[in-house]
């Protein structure tokens, strides 16, 4: 014992102020982005109960970060910003009409993670539409999470939309059970082509059906992807999918985005969980999503309220990572003046009267609390990168006024 | 710029000659040194060469964007990745092994301990495909030793020719997966970097297939 006290446990850190300022900044103009599309700010506990992830299997248990109250009862951290407003739009927001808009900017925490960027700790900032499903809104939030990413000067940017029902349609078309639909997903989603070619001669997939399954983790782009798949598929369910996409584009063309967008049929993880569309966002310098998002309709009513939900999250911590490596400097606001004075009567006074005054035209001001001198409060400048200093006496008293103008 | 993580040592070998005769200028990785960094800035490609456990790593968090190792490390290190071409070389089998006695009979034996290099792939396929408990001893090589002196009673470990199994002693009682070398991308270089990667996958692709024709023709002629 004791001898970690110098340091922090694994997957989280310390960050310093120059980074922290970025990232205040960019929580900041987050949250105006979010809330000037109506989308009200909550906050919710760092600590749920256990059964708030266990009840709709959202999460395996072996993420959670656990813990127990006085009565035994288990806890856990947050896991997620989705689960926790999905509870709060079922139980103390119930009364509320929908459409609800909710977002929040909080820290997450997931126990198996770490290292290259994705810590055990880190913050996510993501909104809420619960209670609307229609394309429209699924392109709202997708519009609102690339908006996100441009807004904190994520300039590289590239959307990759899909959709689980296109993926559960063909399981039906091709009479494919559960257990057979998973291992087929698993395949997918590491675009596996070596495995679903197998698959495909297992589950005796026709010529055709064997030719659409091995488009699926190939085929790129947009209008056109949806075409080529349109054109082989039957299932109503997957048509519907496919349409429901075609929708989407069409809207998020009106918002000006499209060119940011590509379809992915190929996306189809956690399948108990999404409900329709979904989407990631990438950059370039970090090796996972910065954005993640989609339909997930079941998800408010494991708290008893039937809500549809759409929603996304970006990861800051990420952000920040792609955009340090991508080469952009983040501008740091340092202290901008000191002010000394002497120990003469009534200088003290003036000192945090200019101070205030010059805090209040914006600039950063210390003010010296060590009684140093002229020459000191120069020294003490220089080291600390301070560019200008004031130092005020008695004799000079008429002049404060005149230096104060200078700055 | 793509960076390539390589398994060192063979596979690294057979993997540059691929990446050759697929047309890539590989001059920079057949370099003989000991850099572990080999740049090529004009053929716009970053060799890195690594322990095979530690592709899998590099290729998941984006510090390479395209990695080639073999089956058994995706197996045991079981990473997000995108697992994209077959390269068919490195060719072996994963499986449980033990005493020749043991064949057919392994089901009988309660309480098992298991003796492997690769603990993942051992609890998946006992606890997720079998569906029973066992005791896992992690080993870090000559795993063959573990029956014969009782440390367990079976080992899971990778049989290319099986000769040093049958020395001593040991025979395959269950495969478990078949292994080769694969190409792995990293999910977002995927997107991001698709112009360059689509091609060089592609390119790949249409080698490995002449290659398969060529041997073809061969044993047929």
């Amino acid at each position: 014992m004791g001898n970690y006290r110098f340091h922090t446990p694994d997957g989280v850190s310390d960050l310093l102020p120059e980074d922290c300022q970025a990232k205040r900044g960019m929580e900041q103009k987050l949250r105006s982005l979010f809330i000037s599309g109506g989308y009200r700010e909550i906050e919710t506990p760092g600590i749920e109960f256990f059964d708030v992830y266990s009840g709709g299997r959202f999460v395996s248990p072996e993420n959670l970060f656990k813990l127990t109250d006085q009565e035994g009862r288990i806890l856990s951290l947050r896991y997620d910003g989705t689960v926790s407003a999905a509870r709060l739009a079922a139980t103390l927001l119930k009364d509320e009409q929908p459409p609800l808009r909710l977002s929040y900017i909080e820290n997450m925490y997931r126990f198996r993670e770490s290292g290259g960027g994705r810590q055990k700790e880190f913050t996510q900032a993501g909104v809420e539409l619960l209670g609307v499903s229609s394309p429209q809104a699924d392109a709202e939030v997708i519009a609102l999470a690339i908006s996100s990413a441009l807004e904190i000067g994520i300039e590289d940017l590239q959307i990759s939309v899909g959709q689980s029902e296109f993926f559960k349609g063909l399981m039906e078309e091709w009479k494919i059970a559960t257990d057979g639909a998973n291992e087929i997903s698993r395949f997918l989603d590491q675009k596996d082509t070596v495995a679903l070619e197998r698959a495909a001669a297992r589950f005796q997939l026709d010529e055709e059906a064997r030719q659409t399954l091995l488009m699926i983790p190939a085929l790129f782009g947009t209008y056109d992807a949806i075409d080529q798949f349109e054109a082989r598929v039957k299932n109503p369910r997957a048509l519907a999918a496919l349409m429901n996409i075609r929708d989407i584009l069409d809207v998020l063309d009106d918002y000006g985005y499209i060119k940011y967008v590509s379809v992915d049929f190929g996306m189809v993880r956690s399948l108990d969980y999404y409900t329709g569309m979904i989407f990631k966002g990438f950059t370039y310098e970090v090796g996972f999503p910065i954005i993640s998002g989609g339909r997930y309709d079941k998800v408010v009513s494991v708290f008893g309220r039937d809500l549809d939900a759409v929603g996304f999250s970006l990861g800051i911590n990420l952000c920040i990572t792609a955009m340090q490596r991508q080469g952009k400097e983040f501008v740091f606001a340092g202290t901008d003046v000191l002010i000394g004075f002497s120990d003469e009567p009534g200088m003290r006074a003036a000192a945090l009267t200019m101070a205030k005054d010059l805090r209040a035209e914006g600039l950063i001001v210390q003010v010296d609390c060590q009684q140093k001198n002229e020459e000191e409060i120069s020294k003490i400048a220089v080291s600390q990168g301070i560019e200008q200093t004031i130092y005020l006496q008695a004799d000079d008293c008429d002049s404060f006024e005149g230096e104060k103008e200078d700055i | 710029m793509i960076t390539i993580a390589l398994s060192k040592g063979r596979l690294a070998e057979q993997a540059i000659d691929l990446l050759e005769a697929a047309g890539y200028d590989c001059t920079a990785a057949k370099e003989k040194s000991r850099r572990l960094i080999l740049e090529d800035e004009e053929a716009g490609l970053r060799f890195i060469m690594a322990k095979p456990a530690d592709v899998p790593t590099y290729v998941e968090y984006g510090a390479a964007d395209i990695g080639v190792v073999g089956k058994d490390t995706l197996l045991e290190e079981g990473r997000q990745l995108y697992e994209v071409i077959d390269l068919g070389f490195g060719a072996c089998q994963m499986c449980v092994c033990g005493p020749e006695s043991l064949k057919g009979k392994l089901d009988s034996i309660p309480n098992k301990r298991v003796a492997s290099k690769y603990p993942h792939i051992t609890r998946s396929y006992f606890e997720g495909t079998k569906r029973e408990s066992v005791e896992i001893i992690k080993l870090n090589g000559s795993v063959e030793l573990a029956p014969l002196i009782g440390l367990a009673e079976v080992i899971v470990d990778i049989v290319e020719s099986g000769r040093t199994l049958k020395e001593n002693g040991l025979d395959v009682l269950e495969v478990i997966a078949d292994i080769s070398a694969r190409v792995v991308v990293n999910r977002v270089s995927m997107k991001m970097k698709a112009q360059n990667i689509l091609p060089m996958l592609e390119a790949i692709r249409l080698e490995i297939a002449r290659r398969q024709r060529n041997d073809k023709e061969i044993s047929e002629s």
